[in-house]
């Protein structure tokens, strides 16, 4: 069984039909790219699954449980986390604390005995800050130390992403969903990046799906490709039967303009 | 191999320890100042402590929590009211069921806890001497109260987000205070009449404030402190990603509305006491503007800060009536002269300390200017014989509490402390989020001067290793 399971998934935002029939499984362990041009619906795709939209027809099925309709946050309690696009850290909070509130929801004691400061809540405390410079400590000792106390707002772009990918291994999710881990950073960091995410999979356990513009990266590291185009799935498959795959290429270069179709343009825009 | 530094709290029992004699100093500082005798002071003091327990409180809700609430009075008045009903002195009650103007009924009127220790058999707790215990009880229930309404009001309205939820929080204290005066809950509130007579040794006393200040503080700063309250100042932060973090934003924000609504009860309860008296005019709108603006001026989200502005705000109050009397207009005039000179020498100051080029503006010259002409004006009015007579300057605390606010918001935008809490490290300036010497020396970036050159624009990232 595949630990995700995405069936004729289809969403429409008023006239404008997002995602259409879009079914493809990731199995455990398996790091798999969604590309796809801008507007493709790969950001939907990662919405649908965490729950912040409600898919209109079709099913999401994570180790056998069907995620429509339950909260983003009850999704990330059955183990599935992401990271944004366009970075969400809790700027004014230290990276500490960024990294600590992802572990709340595994939190067994109540409110009263946190605020009594009971032995039980004060060791779940303990475990939750060495897990979280466990989780700090995949990236190097860039985000370790004295650096743990300052606020997010005086990271560099770089750190912000790393920070947040460390905030959703955090949640001790098994399947993460990396929205373009790598925007922003230069060539050497990308690199580090996919080392990271690489190293996410081989060492941390972790099952990776993630959107990412940068073919390289994507080259280098997925088992999988899959191709969305205006909320479609275009292709399926190795990355080097997918960036071949003439429908693709269409889709990211579009179509050499033959005369009849230039025919047909002119026609269609009477 | 990890040392326990990011683990447990650095020098955590030197902290306890400075606490715990910080406390007894500030019970030194008390006793000391109530033995002045001053019944002003004194109650300047039980007032500072009272409404410090509604802003800190209220900071839980708007500082922590990131929601605006503007309903603050209104749980002040669920637990106030319930207080004042269940403590009231048996003769205040007979006048009640006596008057005729009054809707309450033999039940409503019998609603105290001394018919209710009665009826159990504990009539030792009846006395004038067991006072205390009967109005530790009411207040608690009264807490209870205000924080079962907060709940009732918070789980539909905490769904909403932002100015729709400050709507909504204004219009359920106005609802709650409007509904208390109705013919449905006048037979419980006495509806306008009010209740009078509400024994004011607790709600003067500051032995009694100020120990329910201190558990206020005590419970909200171990809850801003938790695991729950970093859950709540994520959802300050940012409500979709707190959620995608796996927070259950719903439970997180009645939890922080209810315990605020808890102790703004106490606040409530104490502030009747203080009093003396139960009305329904007593809990205005105005009474959360003032706790609005020893927020701001504080510093929102900082419960320090919070108290530095409640402090400020019951100082004007308490003490600003110099500003209300009557004095010669040439007085008034002499005053404004005054400011003016002031604000051209802050204008100096601020100029100098922020090494400002040019340090003397424009506006320098203008305020001085004015300010020197006012005050020659001022004093040669008299002898010229114009601008005679007195005037008297009513809501000139009011006036003088915005102008101090505007001056902090141009200032300082964030309070007077912003969001930082006075914490023991920062006494003794141990700064986590400094490299030690240890880890500037281990730390490749920070040690190596060739990395570390100034203007060099060298790259952390440890790729090029390999």
């Amino acid at each position: 069984m595949a630990m995700l399971e995405i069936s004729n998934l289809n969403k429409s935002f008023g006239g404008l039909q997002a995602m259409t029939d879009v079914s493809f499984n990731v199995n455990e362990g398996e790091i798999i790219s969604v590309i796809g041009p801008n507007g493709a619906g790969k950001t939907t795709l990662f919405n649908l699954i965490t729950g912040v939209y409600t898919p209109d027809s079709g099913d999401v099925r994570f180790q056998g449980q069907s995620l429509v309709g339950k909260k983003p946050s009850q999704i990330v309690d059955m183990g599935i986390a992401r990271t944004f696009q366009n970075l969400r850290l809790f700027t004014n909070l230290s990276i500490m604390d960024n990294i600590l509130i992802p572990q709340h929801h595994k939190l067994k004691s109540n409110w009263l005995q946190a605020i009594l400061r009971t032995p039980a809540y004060k060791k779940e405390e303990e475990e939750m800050r060495k897990f979280a410079l466990e989780k700090l400590s995949f990236f190097g000792p860039r985000l370790m130390s004295f650096r743990l106390y300052q606020p997010v707002l005086v990271l560099s772009y770089a750190n912000r992403r790393r920070s947040e990918i460390a905030r959703a291994m955090a949640t001790g999710a098994k399947l993460l969903l990396l929205d373009e881990p790598s925007a922003g950073m230069n060539p050497k960091e990308t690199i580090e990046m996919t080392k990271i995410i690489k190293r996410m999979r081989d060492e941390g356990g972790y099952t990776i799906l993630l959107v990412e513009h940068k073919m390289n990266l994507v080259g280098e590291i997925s088992d999988r490709v899959v191709v969305l185009d205006y909320g479609k799935k275009l292709a399926e498959g190795d990355y080097k039967d997918v960036v071949n795959n003439p429908e693709v290429i269409e889709a990211y270069l579009g179509k050499k303009a033959t005369d009849d179709d230039k025919a047909k343009k002119d026609g269609g825009l009477e | 191999m990890q040392d326990t530094k990011h683990i447990v709290q650095p020098n955590r029992n030197r902290n306890i320890l400075l606490t715990i004699f910080a406390t007894v100093l500030v019970a030194v500082a008390l006793l000391i100042l109530t033995s002045l005798g001053s019944v002003k002071l004194g109650s300047a003091l039980a007032l500072f402590a009272i409404w410090g327990i509604a802003t800190v409180s209220l900071n839980l809700v708007n500082g922590t929590l990131g929601i605006l609430s503007l309903g603050h009075h209104g749980f002040m008045l669920i637990g106030g009211y319930t207080t004042a009903l269940l403590i009231l002195s048996d003769d205040k009650r007979e006048k009640i069921l006596a008057s005729g103007r009054s809707s309450m009924t033999p039940f409503t009127v019998g609603l105290s806890i001394d018919n209710f220790f009665n009826a159990i058999g504990l009539t030792a707790f009846t006395t004038d001497e067991t006072l205390w215990l009967r109005f530790l009880v009411a207040i608690l229930l009264g807490g209870l109260m205000a924080s079962v309404v907060g709940l009732i009001v918070g789980i539909p309205s905490l769904r909403l987000r932002g100015d729709y939820l400050a709507i909504v929080t204004f219009g359920f204290g106005e609802i709650i205070r409007l509904t208390a005066s109705t013919r449905i809950f006048s037979p419980i509130t006495n509806g306008a009449l009010g209740f009078s007579g509400v024994p004011t040794e607790f709600g003067k006393s500051v032995w009694w404030t100020f120990a329910f200040l201190g558990i206020t503080i005590y419970v909200i700063s171990k809850l801003k402190y938790s695991s729950f309250g970093r859950a709540m100042e994520g959802i300050r932060e940012d409500e979709i990603a707190s959620e995608a973090m796996g927070v259950n934003l719903a439970y997180h924000k009645v939890l922080g509305f209810v315990v605020s609504s808890f102790f703004a009860g106490i606040a409530g309860g104490l502030w009747v006491s203080w009093l003396g008296g139960a009305r329904l005019d007593s809990f205005l709108f105005t009474l959360t503007f003032f706790f609005l603006v020893a927020l701001s001026v504080g510093g929102t989200g900082s419960i320090t800060g919070v108290l530095l502005g409640t402090a400020l705000v019951v100082f004007v109050r308490q003490y600003g009536d110099p500003l209300e009397q009557s004095y010669l207009i040439t007085t008034w005039i002499l005053a404004i002269g005054v400011i003016l000179l002031l604000t051209a020498l802050a204008i100096y100051i601020f100029r100098t300390i922020r090494r400002s080029r040019p340090k003397i503006i424009p506006a320098f010259y203008l305020f001085l200017i004015a300010g020197v002409a006012t005050v020659v004006l001022a004093l040669l009015a008299p002898s010229l014989g114009i601008m005679q007579g007195e005037f008297r300057g009513f809501g000139m605390r009011a006036i003088f509490l915005s102008i101090l606010l505007i001056i902090i918001m141009v200032f300082r935008p964030d309070g007077m402390v912003g969001r930082a809490e006075f914490n023991w490290a920062w006494v003794f300036r141990e700064r986590l989020d400094q490299p030690t010497e240890e880890e500037r020396k281990q730390d490749a970036w920070l040690s190596n001067p060739e990395l570390n050159r100034p203007g060099g624009a060298a790259n952390t990232s440890d790729v090029e290793e390999d």
